[in-house]
């Protein structure tokens, strides 16, 4: 990153606590899809969801079938 | 002290639910809880709030006397929990009193409306969600210690439908025949085509355009949820397509079987219809009951013809990936799409799908964990009073309207004391399971006939008949409990989801979703039918 890039100061609300500087043209569509999320990115996301939906798939299965 | 402070929301809806917990263990709010239908839920209802109400005040007060940092269990579970417990008591409130408090209503003013209003606007836990979290945003605002919580709200959706994947099975997809398949895909890939170019002459958002062709191509809300991350769609966007959908499913909900009628549609041509033109599943099913409620088989096809449509869902977000990427200016080579820009929890739906269709979860041919076991089995079996009442009713000549076949599954039923196949073919499991399924479908017919005043049964004979049929229809508890927690999941996700929805973000969408939701669905409801009309003769299921 150029250190003579434009920079703007945005709010980050809560979980951000307070503001920040981000690069002038960068993706805000992005960032604001992001601030929506504790998430940092889509994949994290998915991924932990996944990992949850298998152990708790696991559980079921566990007190619903095989120890029944 | 002041972090104490901050805590206190926290500390007080944990107590909250610590007394309601004990208050429902102590038996109090039985009688209530039986009025409205929600009794087989105590157990649960005990279980959840006091394993939530003890997290909530011990995180409240590690949160209390520890400095906030940026490690994993500060962002994910002690930041957001406030707003995750504040969720989920809202969900709690809508499943166990809101929801049930609507379908009572709803009952007591059938007889003056004519119909059951929470049916027709379903009003259920997704709808008053929605509406409870937009509700509380555009009123009183996100309480400041709830805001980190509402952010987890799209990651439990994402959960959801994972676990939408244990209901199905390829077995449902193998019951429809080659070019019926064929018809659910054409409409499903034509209405997302459809509206992608709607959106183009409307110029309407990338993002709205996208989760709205999923939302009428697919099966609306799973659909709404999974596609949205793909086209970065927002939450207003997300609201406007559900509202879309079930909007235009309450149209249907009427306008279908009136149509059907007045066409001279046969069941089978009607379901075909019905699971292709509507969207919504329990509309689905409602128009498929007003059209025929005599003969299951119009509601049987349509339900087939509506949960392939699921099914299309990987393919669906497939095509909205590349689109998005090449609208957005992306260049986009056949591994970016399949490899790096399908969502993961896509992939879990269809693990968990797999799971299901090989018979993880129930046998393979269940549908949303229910399937029919016609195997020698004393739970199986009538009573033996309800042995005698149907003795004697045979001895008296009360089954003499029936049809040969209906008559041979009743004499049936009575020689075997349940339904069953024939006992000389107990060994060729196909051929035995094929007549006893064929027996219980015959003894439906005729408790639809009795029901419709074509033949005249006694009420215990209706009940026989009635519970003989129950008998042998099992509901897979691992599958049941799996959809439990889906719906649990998408409570919890679609009040976050509301709570995102502010006034102007309602405003900025305009009309067009609206519009464009309208015109696809009519085209898809126009083409459909005169698709059905013509390929569609009797025989759609193999």
């Amino acid at each position: 990153m150029s250190d003579k890039e434009k920079k703007i100061t945005i709010e980050t609300g809560d979980a951000g606590k307070g503001t920040t500087e981000i690069s002038e043209d960068a993706n805000t569509e992005e960032l604001e899809e992001r601030a929506l999320s504790v998430f940092s990115s889509d994949r994290n996301e998915d991924i932990v969801a996944l990992v949850f939906c298998l152990i708790t798939t696991f559980m079921v299965l566990l007190f619903t079938k095989w120890m029944v | 002290m002041s972090q104490l402070k901050e805590q206190m929301p926290t500390i007080i809806m944990g107590g909250f639910l610590l007394v309601y917990g004990l208050i429902v263990q102590s038996g109090a709010l039985e009688p209530m809880a039986k009025y409205l239908h929600t009794h087989k839920t105590l157990d649960l209802q005990v279980t959840m709030t006091l394993v939530i109400g003890c997290i909530a005040i011990l995180g409240a007060f590690v949160n209390a006397v520890r400095k906030p940092g940026n490690s994993n269990l500060d962002t994910f579970i002690l930041q957001p929990l406030g707003g995750i417990v504040l969720i989920l008591l809202m969900a709690m409130a809508i499943r166990w009193y809101a929801e049930p408090l609507m379908k009572i209503v709803s009952k007591g003013l059938e007889p003056t409306l004519g119909f059951k209003i929470y049916k027709v606007l379903n009003l259920n836990y997704v709808v008053l969600g929605i509406l409870a979290g937009v509700l509380l945003t555009n009123t009183w605002g996100i309480p400041k210690f709830a805001g980190p919580g509402v952010k987890c709200a799209r990651f439990v959706l994402k959960m959801g439908v994972i676990m939408l994947g244990a209901r199905y099975s390829f077995a449902e997809l193998a019951k429809l025949g080659g070019y019926s398949v064929f018809l659910v895909g054409f409409f499903v890939l034509g209405t997302v085509f459809l509206v992608l170019w709607l959106g183009n002459i409307f110029k309407q958002p990338k993002s709205m355009t996208g989760v709205l062709s999923a939302g009428m191509g697919v099966c609306g809300v799973s659909a709404t949820v999974a596609v949205a991350p793909v086209v970065k769609a927002k939450s207003a966007e997300m609201a406007y397509t559900i509202g879309t959908i079930l909007t235009f499913g309450i149209v249907c909900m009427f306008v279908f079987p009136t149509v059907g009628k007045l066409a001279g549609m046969s069941p089978v041509q009607f379901g075909a219809w019905a699971g292709t033109g509507i969207l919504n599943s329990a509309q689905v099913a409602a128009a498929a009951l007003a059209f025929n409620a005599v003969d299951i088989e119009t509601l049987k096809v349509a339900e087939i013809f509506n949960i392939t449509r699921v099914l299309f869902l990987p393919i669906i977000v497939l095509v909205l990936a590349t689109w998005f990427g090449k609208e957005t200016g992306q260049k986009l080579s056949f591994k970016s799409v399949v490899i790096d820009k399908f969502p993961v929890f896509i992939i879990g739906f269809l693990i968990l799908f797999f799971m299901s269709s090989i018979g993880m979860f129930s046998p393979p041919s269940h549908y949303k964990g229910k399937y029919i076991d016609v195997s020698y089995n004393d739970r199986s079996q009538v009573t033996p009073e309800e042995l005698v009442t149907l003795q004697d009713a045979m001895a008296k000549s009360e089954f003499s309207g029936l049809k040969p076949e209906q008559l041979e599954a009743v004499t049936n039923l009575i020689e075997q004391h349940q339904i069953a196949g024939n006992y000389d073919e107990r060994n060729d499991k196909k051929a035995f399971d094929h007549v006893g399924r064929a027996r219980m479908t015959q003894l439906q017919g005729t408790l639809a006939a009795a029901k419709g005043k074509e033949i005249t049964l006694s009420p215990e004979v209706k009940s026989a008949l009635k519970h003989a049929v129950k008998q042998v229809k099992k509901k897979s508890k691992t599958v049941v409990t799996l959809t439990d927690f889906m719906i649990w999941f998408f409570a919890f996700g679609l009040i976050g989801l509301g709570m995102q929805i502010t006034k102007k973000a309602i405003f900025q969408a305009g009309g067009w979703p609206i519009v464009m939701g309208v015109i696809a669905g009519i085209t898809k409801a126009a083409l459909s039918f005169f698709v059905v009309l013509w390929l569609i003769k009797d025989v759609v299921l193999n």
